[in-house]
């Protein structure tokens, strides 16, 4: 006889095993599902967005190489344009900017974006495209320009509508369809108006000093080399964020690479939970194959062989489960874009990413087969003699077998805390972090664990204290949670894990925009005024002070744009520095002050008096800028202006209420080292919510190149962004709920037969198919309760943490969430059961009683 | 407590005997001991003249895989396999290549179940589930054959059946036959009756089917 090789003869049996419950190992599969599919999902669209980053780097920028700044270019920096242009190096500007527009019978001006482009050069790559179809020399004259749908929607306009913007009128000649550098361009905060240079011109929006976004575009010809290019232009602009399509955007790919090892980790939590359910199935699955295994035995079965055999048929079980990931991964990856929608326009072909597959694959085999090592270890201990004599009691264990087991259950425990550390720091390609996270999963789980015990076991003593008024319904069905086989306590932990981090994320995203919303003091401005000049300042004040529902003093503050030049005597160059420090070096806002604005409190040295004139001016710094800066009373700082350079002295150093518009400048000055320097004024107002559209809409007629910010539309635009956020992770966080209630319908099917048999012997005792039906509601009810109230309340807890001492917040506990998902997986628990017993309620009673 | 005391057997080679006693008088446990599935407290066990006490489970469990077929009362067949899979199983377990599948068709014929290959134990009779059972006990054409109570969950014809079956393929295989049954009829087919009552052999006698055969 050819002997055949060990391991094919074992994936032969365990085949046949397997084929014949196909059924059972249906929740196992999902459950590994679950938790592969969200982590294939999310590096496959990681994958797929960062290869279309990479692929399509030039539309994405419009160019080859791009310079972002917020000044429009010196004599220098263009003069060096100049010279590359000599070269056959093509460039176009593109200004974007804020402000406001306002429809012909619109009640209050809306805040655009604007964007103004040379339509003659621009884009360089990719199209944009209108609705109805035209090009976009056609779109944007002088005296037209193209919108955003949001646009349309905000202002109640159609194509063909004219509106006003910066006070002068525009035809909208189309809707923008596509844009291709919007992702990559700036102050991206309204919908977006996109307009010719000639007239951005025509509205007078850009004066010296206004907040304007300026990017140069180029196009470099194939026989120079990008880098050089980047180099020449790196020179003269110091300051500037300078691009190429070779690294497309490293804010995008930043963001992209956090965000991806961030819901790759709340991935891996599904995929531990869905482990542990596996191992729990493949326990439950073992305790009922025990007759098989010592049958084998008994025909002459090594322990290793079977061992072999159940590996084997886990083995197969995790591919089939991360097969079935990889399908609704690829169903995740196509749902991304969907989030992404509001702020990127990504067009990517649902596409297979094998690469993330593959990965997928052998993460979730591993993590399936190490989960289940402790339960499949227990086949050593099943005799051949369990089949033969039934009676025969296991021979006591030693204590060196005893503790052989407990080792062993050890050893396993550490080794796949160990994997899962290297899971996690594969997956954020940090080893801390895969430290923390498998110290976090060890702890989470020890901690929910014995919570869910206690609670049961509580549970347990209540119910066998219950009065005999309360009825054998609840008794009974509180009893079934200890029925044996009934992994009531890993159903709790798994739902109460998957609850416990929704909820999280849930009660953050709450918590913080309550904060927002609470902490704000009273008069606190919730109206600002952006892009005064010195000319209107006076008008403006004028304007706002006679408006009805104007509560309280306006504050209004200049700003002028300066750079430091020395701080004692160093030269301050921006290769010296670290860090935030870095900021320091572009252009900042320095502020004229006679006296100490209000809300601001000086912490070291003394504010000047109202009417000095010192010889050297005099100079208070934010209480943070000082810290980076290293800056004390006494230090001097060099400024730069585009018309002097002038030398200052630190007399204080204050702190503003955060809130507060004077938080915003950090450096204030005695007003004469800033005499004759443009000056842009900001105002903050507080007013009547009533009264806010009326107000815009009077500083819209008189001043229409000032831009106007409601801070409730400035809310709702943080909260979309926060609502979005959390949307994402709470997509994700979701599939550990689906890892919890595959464990839940897995425990309940696994306790089928054991179920019938209590059916069919209640109907034979004369109980109703409704009674049998509540006392499984009461079982189901109360997992979904423990598990609810478990979740939800250290979801409380870890978000009021979280709140209140990793975002300083001011909050208190939220109950909402908690009652909410006590109540919702409690329903869920409830759907669940039922969905995986329903069929047993309809079983006959002389059935199943004949066949025993 | 002391279930089994004072056993002192030797059973030659091609030798059918019957064990008998009440419930509770040892006779499982002698079987148990005789199949190495548990451990004599004493004395020595020898099959084939090796000495067997002591072995690991594993070692043990490959001298089954050798040297022992079984049939159960309950027949203990594998729910999720069929009944060629049944039968395939010890031969597989041991090692035996894909030629072995002819040999199970054939058991299954002898046993008269050649259109039941891909049936379930679910879907078979109890006696068409001991008629596999024992294609299963002589795939590994194994020198020793253990029964325990094979035909104690059938009914009269049926049992009957089937241990004609058994003891012609035991004929044809040749095998040592030890059979656990309270079945004094059935008994009377084998060489040679033990009787067991509290853990001690009472009578050891060779049968008129020995003694004529001898």
């Amino acid at each position: 006889m050819s002997r055949p090789n060990a391991y094919k003869t074992a994936a032969k049996i365990a085949w046949r095993e397997t084929r014949a419950s196909s059924g059972r190992f249906l929740f196992v599969i999902l459950a590994v599902a679950a938790g592969v599919g969200s982590l294939t999902g999310v590096r496959g669209f990681s994958r797929a967005f960062h290869t279309m980053l990479q692929r399509d780097a030039r539309t994405f920028m419009a160019a080859d190489l791009s310079v972002r700044t917020f000044q429009t270019a010196t004599q220098p920096q263009t003069d060096e344009m100049n010279a590359l242009a000599k070269q056959g190096i093509e460039r176009t500007q593109i200004t974007e900017t804020l402000t406001m527009a306002l429809a012909p019978a619109g009640d209050a001006p809306v805040l655009l974006s604007v964007k103004a482009v040379d339509p003659a050069v621009y884009p360089f790559y990719g199209t944009v495209t209108f609705n109805p179809p035209m090009d976009i020399k056609t779109a944007l004259q002088p005296d037209t320009i193209a919108v955003a749908d949001g646009v349309l929607l905000r202002l109640n306009a159609h194509v063909g509508d004219t509106i006003r913007v910066g006070g002068q009128p525009f035809r909208i000649s189309a809707e923008i369809t596509n844009e291709p550098d919007r992702m990559t361009g700036s102050l991206n905060v309204g919908p977006r108006v996109m307009m010719s240079r000639a007239a951005i011109d025509r509205t007078g929006l850009l004066v010296a000093g206004s907040r304007a976004a300026e990017r140069y575009l180029f196009k470099v010809p194939a026989d120079l080399q990008i880098a050089t290019v980047r180099e020449d232009l790196h020179k003269v602009f110091r300051d500037a964020l300078i691009a190429d399509y070779s690294q497309a955007h490293p804010l995008i790919e930043q963001g992209l690479r956090q965000s991806t090892t961030f819901l790759s980790l709340v991935s891996l939590i599904a995929l531990v939970i869905g482990a542990l359910g596996v191992a729990t199935a493949i326990q439950a699955h073992l305790e009922q194959k025990m007759d098989s295994i010592a049958i084998m035995k008994c025909l002459g079965a090594r322990s290793a062989q079977v061992l072999r055999i159940y590996i084997l048929q886990t083995a197969g079980l995790g591919v089939a489960g991360s097969i079935v990931g990889i399908f609704l991964g690829s169903l995740v990856q196509m749902a991304f874009p969907l989030f992404l929608s509001r702020y990127f326009q990504v067009s990517m072909a649902p596409r297979f990413d094998i690469v993330s597959a593959l990965q997928g694959l052998a993460v979730g085999v591993l993590t399936i087969l190490l989960f289940t090592v402790p339960p499949l270890l227990g086949i050593r201990h099943i005799r051949p003699a369990l089949i033969f004599r039934r009676e025969m009691s296991a021979p006591p264990l030693s204590l060196r077998e005893w503790w052989n087991r407990i080792a062993g259950s050890l050893i396993s425990g550490v080794v796949i805390l160990c994997f899962v550390g290297l899971l996690a720091a594969w997956l954020s390609e940090n080893a801390k972090t895969g430290r923390y996270f498998a110290a976090a999963i060890a702890g989470g789980i020890a901690l929910l664990g014995g919570v869910a015990w206690l609670m049961l076991r509580g549970l347990r003593w209540v119910s066998r204290h219950l009065p005999r008024s309360a009825g054998p319904v609840i008794r009974q069905g509180i009893a079934n949670l200890y029925r044996p086989g009934n992994h009531a306590g890993a159903a709790v932990m798994a739902l109460g894990v998957g609850v416990m981090f929704t909820v999280t994320i849930w009660s953050v995203q709450r918590g913080l925009l309550r904060d927002i919303i609470r902490t704000a003091p009273p008069g606190m401005p919730n109206v600002y005024l952006l892009d005064v000049t010195s000319a209107n300042r006076d008008a403006v004040d004028k304007l706002i002070s006679a408006q009805p529902g104007v509560l309280g003093t306006p504050e209004m503050l200049g700003a002028v744009n300066a750079q430091i030049e020395s701080i004692d005597g160093v030269p301050f160059l921006r290769e010296n520095l670290r860090g935030v420090a870095r900021r320091y070096s572009r252009t900042v806002s320095v502020s004229p002050a006679a006296s100490k604005p209000a809300f601001t409190e000086i912490v070291a040295g003394q504010w000047w008096a109202a009417n000095d004139k010192p010889a050297v001016a005099e100079l208070s710094v934010g209480e943070s800028a000082a810290k980076i800066l290293n800056l004390h009373p006494g230090s001097t700082i060099v400024w730069t202006t585009p018309l002097r350079t002038f030398t200052s002295k630190v007399v204080a150093i204050h702190k503003s209420e955060s809130v507060r518009l004077s938080a915003r400048i950090e450096f204030f000055l005695t007003p004469a080292a800033l005499q004759g320097l443009p000056a842009i004024y900001y105002a903050g107002i507080r007013a009547a919510p009533a009264a806010v559209p009326a107000i815009q809409k009077a500083i819209y007629e008189k001043f229409p190149t000032i831009t106007v910010v409601n801070m409730a539309e400035v809310l709702d635009t943080i909260q979309g962004v926060v609502d979005q956020i959390s949307l994402v992770v709470r997509f994700i966080s979701a599939f550990s709920i689906l890892a919890g209630t595959v464990i839940l319908a897995s425990s309940v099917a696994g306790t089928r037969f054991r179920r019938i048999r209590e059916v069919v012997i209640l109907k034979t005792l004369g109980a109703t198919r409704k009674r049998i039906g509540r006392i499984f509601s009461v079982e189901f009810l109360v997992i979904g309760l423990v598990a609810g109230l478990m979740g939800g309340l250290l979801a409380g807890g870890f978000a009021w943490a979280a709140l209140n001492r990793l975002l300083n917040a001011d909050t208190p506990p939220d109950l909402v969430p908690v009652m909410g998902s006590i109540a919702g997986t409690a329903a869920l628990a409830v759907a669940t059961g039922w969905l995986a017993s329903y069929r047993t309620l309809g079983q006959k009673p002389l059935e199943i009683l004949r066949d025993e | 407590m002391e279930i089994l005391r004072g056993i002192d057997i030797a059973i030659p080679k091609g030798q059918f005997v019957a064990i008998m006693g009440p419930s509770g008088s040892g006779k499982s446990t002698l079987l148990g001991l005789l199949a190495g599935l548990d451990n004599a407290t004493s004395g020595a066990l020898l099959l084939d003249g090796v000495d067997i006490t002591g072995l690991s489970e594993d070692q043990m469990a490959e001298v089954r895989g050798r040297k022992i077929g079984f049939v159960f009362q309950s027949f203990q067949l594998i729910p999720t396999l069929t009944a060629e899979e049944n039968v395939l199983l010890p031969a597989e377990l041991a090692g035996a290549g894909p030629e072995v599948t002819s040999r199970a068709r054939a058991l299954l014929t002898r046993v008269g179940l050649a259109d039941r290959l891909d049936h379930y134990p679910v879907q078979l009779s109890g006696g068409e589930q001991q008629r596999v059972a024992l294609a299963r006990a002589f795939i590994t054409k194994p020198p020793i054959l253990l029964a325990d109570e094979p035909t104690g969950n059938l009914d009269g014809k049926t049992g009957q059946q089937v241990l004609e079956l058994l003891l012609e393929l035991n004929h044809q295989e040749g095998a040592t036959l030890v059979m656990v049954t309270h079945d004094p009829a059935l008994a009377e087919h084998a060489d040679r009756i033990i009787t067991l009552r509290d853990g001690l052999i009472v009578s050891d006698v060779m049968t008129a089917v020995e003694s004529a055969a001898g």
